[in-house]
């Protein structure tokens, strides 16, 4: 089944047509997961906010209004989901202190040697593990304005959040990334 | 005079109001210019995530994994909500008068929340439950995120200006929740509204060791529980007169 024709597809799904929702998933599984991916900075988890998001999606179809486009409800599902889901993740990470941290967490105030910060792949680390610093929220703001290319009015709408808030959130998440990467900023 | 380094971000973004200005300054002055490529030096080494490709295959096999998992799909709203009564319509205003009341909290007169002799109980009380149940999950992200808040200097202002767009809501609910006579909402309403105050009117920044004393006396974790088992049975009320769709 291809999508050719959206609004009749989305009628069918919202009648509980379960052919009409593969559609729609298989049409927007992978700009879900790029997004999912750049909210979490892991597979796993961006596989679970995929399908976690479209099961949500799913059961609130009905609430889901006919002459809205359904990428732009689902972006904001799949947003929603990856705050809780990277929220969750922290507070696990927080009663798990003691456990061996892993690559992705690893801390950032390492001080690495010159050559290894010469290679992009170790900028790369930094850099994940920078991104890993910001709260829920801060990554949910800053992924929307700098990789989704976001106002902050879009932000907003899409956090539930009030302008300023998300406006503050972006604001924390470029000084936590300045300070978490002083020395490293490109053309040094 | 100098731009502050959150004019610079919004300027980056290209959000700055006098964009032209912000142009000529970075011209001439080096401090600025120095601040300024230091912002962008940073935002570029954080150009993109380098996203795994999923191929063409990838929807398919979404829809492989949940398929066999897809939930009841709950009814559209008004198939839940619709009465071809007069209390439907007012219910309606009840609604209207919230959705006012939040985003125009300085805007009289306050929601009409009592309900009158020809209101239904159930479609005003059902309205009421809806709007408190939003509000409280929202409640429950900013104490989050305000809780979770960390760093070698602890700057909860994002989260200050969140829970300032919550305080006037929060008190129009807690209002309505005490004209209806319903204590226990009124009184999580209450304690909730203390607490936000208590975050906006804070400090900003604080040291880590601050930061746990403030922590401590909010005494979040319980506050928390509190929202949350109220939110449930919000929702709980919500969803008991209406069976929900099965259509699958």
């Amino acid at each position: 089944m291809t999508v050719t024709d959206i609004p009749a597809v989305l009628a069918r799904a919202r009648r509980g047509d379960d052919e009409a929702f593969r559609a729609l998933v298989e049409q927007h599984s992978r700009s879900a997961f790029r997004l999912a991916y750049r909210m979490a900075g892991n597979e796993p988890d961006a596989e679970d906010i995929v399908q976690e998001s479209l099961l949500r999606a799913y059961r609130h179809l009905g609430q889901f209004e006919a002459r809205a486009n359904f990428g732009t409800w689902l972006y904001r599902i799949v947003v929603n989901c990856a705050v809780e889901h990277v929220r969750t993740r922290e507070s696990r990470k927080k009663r798990a202190r003691m456990e061996p941290i892993d690559e992705f967490t690893m801390p950032v105030s390492e001080s690495p040697g010159p050559h290894r910060l010469a290679e992009s792949r170790d900028i790369g680390r930094r850099v994940a593990a920078a991104l890993d610093s910001l709260s829920p929220l801060e990554r949910a703001a800053f992924t929307l304005r700098h990789y989704e290319g976001r106002t902050t009015d879009e932000i907003a709408r899409t956090l539930r959040l009030g302008t300023s808030a998300a406006k503050h959130a972006v604001f924390r998440a470029v000084k936590k990334l300045r300070a978490e990467l002083k020395g490293l900023e490109a053309g040094d | 005079m100098h731009y502050s380094e959150d004019e610079l971000i919004l300027y980056h973004y290209g959000e700055a109001r006098r964009r032209e200005r912000i142009d000529e300054h970075l011209n001439t002055c080096d401090a600025c210019a120095a601040a300024y490529r230091e912002i962008a030096g940073t935002l570029a080494l954080v150009a993109d995530v380098d996203v795994p490709e999923r191929d063409d295959r990838y929807g398919l096999e979404v829809w492989q994994r949940i398929r066999h998992d897809l939930p009841v799909q709950e009814p559209p709203w008004w198939m839940a909500w619709y009465r071809p009564t007069l209390a439907s319509g007012l219910a309606l205003f009840i609604t209207a008068a919230f959705v006012a009341g939040r985003y125009w909290p300085d805007g009289a007169p306050a929601a009409p929340v009592t309900q009158s002799d020809t209101t239904s109980p159930d479609a005003g009380a059902r309205v009421l439950s809806l709007a408190i149940g939003d509000h409280l999950d929202e409640s429950e992200r900013v104490l989050l995120d305000f809780v979770n808040a960390s760093g070698d200097r602890v700057d909860v202002s994002g989260q200050q200006a969140w829970a300032a767009d919550l305080v006037d809501a929060n008190r129009l609910y807690r209002d309505a929740a005490e004209r209806a006579g319903d204590d226990t909402i009124a009184g999580v309403l209450d304690e909730l509204e203390r607490n936000l105050l208590e975050i906006v009117h804070g400090p900003s920044t604080m040291t880590p060791a601050e930061f746990e004393t403030v922590r401590a006396r909010l005494d979040a974790a319980a506050l928390l529980f509190k929202v949350r088992v109220l939110s449930g049975e919000l929702r709980e009320r919500d969803l008991a007169p209406t069976e929900p769709r099965k259509t699958t």
